[in-house]
């Protein structure tokens, strides 16, 4: 069968709720301007560093840097910001959400004010700096850097994962033990901040709040698994921004619950974000493309919906034992049983739990192929695509690609290139279907 | 019989022939990646530790099957090597989390060219006491699985024995470098390159008999005269080829120290004889300098500065250099957001920096010849 291309269409038929997540990162900023003009203190910080409920418990008002890099992609403009950090001397390799951070930190020391026009109202001056080695190098070497710029308290914490080979017998007290000692590492150097101790009845709270905002999470995807697919992931890109950026509040679990809803009211109605679904295709990784997100629309203009994706909900829901009556430890646990979630799993079959992660989606999301996103400058979420492509085709036959060019750099994406990929792709998927 | 330096020539060209040797004779052979695996722990099992190299001169032609181009290309030659069966005398493979691209190269490596033996430490990024004593806990975890798949137990006295015959090594290899304080430098840097790698596929007994009639050879040369040529401290990661070195001292200017994955990074430090050694191990191994650890902050700017690189202002004072290259492998996140600190600190001391960044290839390390020739004019 040939694939006839679709009209283009930009009208996007995701979820109402994902259109208020615009306002979700307005908030964001503004929240942290007013703070800064209450005397309130305001913290850079990182994503899924497994320490968002322990900022909300001190008060303090997070601005996730890496956040602000990917709004600049979207809204196209993050020139000024590569360009000034490669004039600093940073590598145009680098990856360039920490690029954009350092141009914008530098531009408004030198410009002794926030850059005119950034995106949302840009950064405010944050009080002090939080940087985690939880997914990738470049989060905690990042705030090191920015002290060229301006010097606040900087604090990073450990978080870490055993190999997937290890007896986890052998290494889970010891892995507990440090994540715990990192935490309390933190908290220490945060109540120092803040003068004051840390409420730990409110830490529960924050703990409760975002398990909750995660199950539902959650259970989102999984309503996702009906036929036709009820949210693409274009809605995913955004209404992450609840459970990454609003961990620990109430907001968080109501967006989602909101959401939800709406999402359960589609499946029983079985409105599909296309009409005619033809394929169905799983986001196997890699971040975003920020830049170009309507190329998921344009997929879609060939009946290729993207039911499901490996990206940010990091893991499913965990059991923390009940013996566990310290919140601090209670994140530690945490941290350990979300890591290792499918170690046991991939040591019975593929060796990666990664794959066995895009095996379970395939399998229940019934997807027809996969696309993954290689970015050039985050290492991370790149390396290792290959490889996981390599392993997946051990287990199943359905097509698989990967797509190349960068978060937010435009320089490394060609239009032209990815159009002609992606008619590659859909026409292996037409020929599957035939067969 | 061949001179030492000979000696050096004919182990820095065929890498791992001598540990084919040995493993032929029943030795076992553990290959591992960066600085962070001991050498101790590997010897006192009475294995050789064989520490894995790329390749600078050889094209990377099969390991993008495997392995995206984005990565480290220092991982994706040694890789490539594997790929190509040039690490199958390897008995054992041991990878340091040392960064990202290195902790999925290890897995890559692992599902595609498997040794009998496959381990892979996980190294704190923070350092600390709770940060060291993790460490020592890894270190502890990987003596059992080695004790595991050798079906023997580790003598603690062996592993004492161990960080003796390596602080020995460290000592001689310290001694070398005080002959680069002198102008010219009685040995170069594209020698110490030679020795230094020629050193990292041996038994440490031999490399140290080595490096005793290496350095009875250099003493007797006779002493050239000062040639005022710019003294360069060198910054980088992995420098496994002498091909850059060589390029910067053909241009005119003598290497005269380095902090570098492949120079004083490895070898610098002693480990302290603690009572338990693994204590001493684990402290000495966690607070190598290296960018993909992170030094707790400082009060000031300044203090900040000084607490992280002090001990470059040290070398780059003893050894009188003028300037300082950075080489810094592509795609290395960790030694690309470090470079600019540190040239803003050896600024600071007044000497001039240019920064370079390469893909770990002598095709295209030519080209930074003009680059390096300006810098060096600019020197006097
Ligand atoms: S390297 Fe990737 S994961 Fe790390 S900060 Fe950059 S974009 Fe995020
Ligand atoms: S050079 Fe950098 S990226 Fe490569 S292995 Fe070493 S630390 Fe990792």
């Amino acid at each position: 069968m040939e694939a006839k291309e679709q009209t283009k269409t930009t009208a996007v038929k995701g979820t109402n709720t994902a259109r208020k997540v615009r306002g979700l990162v307005k908030q964001i900023f503004q929240s942290a301007h007013e703070a800064k003009a209450q005397g309130k203190k305001v913290a850079y910080f990182m994503v899924t560093s497994q320490y968002d409920e322990i900022v909300r418990a001190m008060d303090i008002v997070p601005m996730p840097t890496e956040n602000f890099a990917g709004l600049c992609g979207a809204k196209r403009d993050m020139d000024r910001f590569l360009l000034k950090a490669e004039e600093d001397g940073y590598s145009q390799v680098l990856c360039s959400y920490t690029r954009i951070g350092l141009g914008f930190d530098s531009l408004r020391r030198e410009m002794g004010r926030i850059p005119e026009n950034s995106p949302d109202g840009g950064m405010p001056m944050p009080d002090m700096m939080l940087g985690s080695s939880a997914v990738c190098d470049p989060r905690f070497k990042w705030y090191q850097a920015v002290g060229r710029f301006h010097h606040v308290p900087t604090y990073s914490i450990d978080c870490v994962a055993p190999s997937v080979h290890a007896d986890l017998n052998e290494v889970r007290d010891y892995y507990i033990r440090y994540q715990k000692e990192q935490f309390e590492g933190l908290i220490a150097f945060l109540e120092k901040q803040m003068g004051k101790k840390m409420d730990r009845e409110r830490l529960w709270e924050a703990i409760r709040l975002s398990e909750k905002a995660w199950r539902l999470w959650y259970e989102i995807d999984r309503l996702r698994v009906a036929v036709p697919s009820p949210m693409p992931a274009q809605d995913h890109f955004s209404i992450m921004v609840a459970g990454l950026y609003y961990a620990g509040t109430q907001t968080a679990v109501d967006f989602y619950q909101e959401l939800h809803d709406e999402v359960k009211d589609r499946v029983e109605k079985k409105m599909g974000v296309i009409p005619d679904e033809k394929y169905r295709i799983l986001y196997g990784g890699g971040l975003p493309p920020w830049h170009t997100l309507w190329i998921f629309n344009y997929f879609e203009s060939f009946g290729a919906v993207f039911a499901i994706e490996n990206v940010y909900r990091g893991s499913d829901p965990v059991e923390v034992p009940s013996h566990v009556k310290d919140p601090v430890e209670y994140l530690a646990w945490r941290t350990f049983l979300r890591y290792t979630q499918r170690y046991e799993k991939a040591k019975a079959n593929s060796g990666n739990p990664k794959v066995e992660k895009l095996l379970e989606m395939i399998d229940d999301y019934q997807t027809d192929g996969v696309v993954f996103h290689a970015c050039r400058s985050c290492r991370a979420m790149t390396v290792g695509q290959i490889h996981m492509k390599n392993l997946l085709g051990q287990h199943t036959d359905i097509p698989m690609m990967q797509l190349v060019s960068d978060m937010v750099d435009l320089r490394d994406y060609s239009e032209a290139q990815w159009k002609a990929q992606i008619a590659a792709f859909i026409e292996a998927l037409a020929g599957r279907q035939a067969n | 019989m061949m001179t030492a330096s000979e000696q050096v020539e004919k182990l820095y060209v065929e890498r791992g022939k001598r540990a084919r040797e040995l493993r032929k004779k029943g030795k076992k052979i553990i290959g591992y990646f960066c600085c962070f695996v001991p050498d101790e722990i590997i010897t006192a099992f009475d294995m050789v530790p064989y520490r894995i190299q790329g390749s600078q001169s050889e094209p990377i032609d099969q390991a993008d099957a495997y392995i995206e181009p984005m990565a480290c290309p220092f991982a994706r030659s040694s890789f490539n090597l594997a790929l190509k069966g040039r690490y199958d005398f390897l008995d054992g493979f041991v990878a340091p989390h040392s960064c990202d691209t290195i902790e999925r190269m290890y897995h890559i490596w692992l599902h595609n060219k498997p040794s009998s033996f496959n381990h892979l430490i996980n190294v704190p990024h923070m350092l600390g006491s709770g940060s060291t004593s993790f460490y020592r806990s890894e270190l502890a975890y990987f003596i059992k699985s080695l004790e595991d798949w050798s079906g023997r137990k580790l003598d603690p006295d062996r592993l004492k024995d161990a960080v003796r015959l390596y602080n020995r090594r460290r000592a001689l290899l310290r001694e070398l470098y005080e002959l680069r304080k002198t102008d010219p430098p009685q040995v170069s840097g594209t020698e110490i390159t030679r020795v230094l790698v020629a050193g990292m596929g041996i038994p440490a007994e031999e490399h140290i008999a080595l490096l005793e009639r290496y350095m009875k050879e250099i003493k007797v040369r006779p002493v050239p005269k000062a040639d005022k040529l710019p003294r360069i401290f060198i910054w980088g990661n992995e420098i496994d080829d002498i091909a850059f070195i060589n390029l910067v001292e053909e241009s005119g200017a003598q290497v005269v120290m380095d902090d570098l994955c492949t120079g004083t990074r490895f070898f610098w430090d002693d480990v302290p004889e603690t009572k338990d050694p693994l204590d001493g191990i684990a402290a000495r191994y966690l607070n190598i300098h290296c960018p993909r650890s992170n030094v707790p902050q400082m009060e000031t700017r300044e203090k900040d500065l000084g607490n992280r690189y002090g001990y470059i202002g040290q070398f780059v004072k003893d050894w009188g250099a003028d300037g300082a290259i950075f080489y810094i492998v592509r795609y290395c996140d960790t030694c690309e957001l470090e470079g600019p600190d540190l040239r803003e600190y050896l600024n600071s001391m007044n000497i001039p920096v240019l920064m370079v960044e390469d893909d770990y290839s002598t095709s295209t390390i030519g080209q930074l010849r003009t680059r390096v020739q300006a810098f060096l004019e600019m020197l006097g």
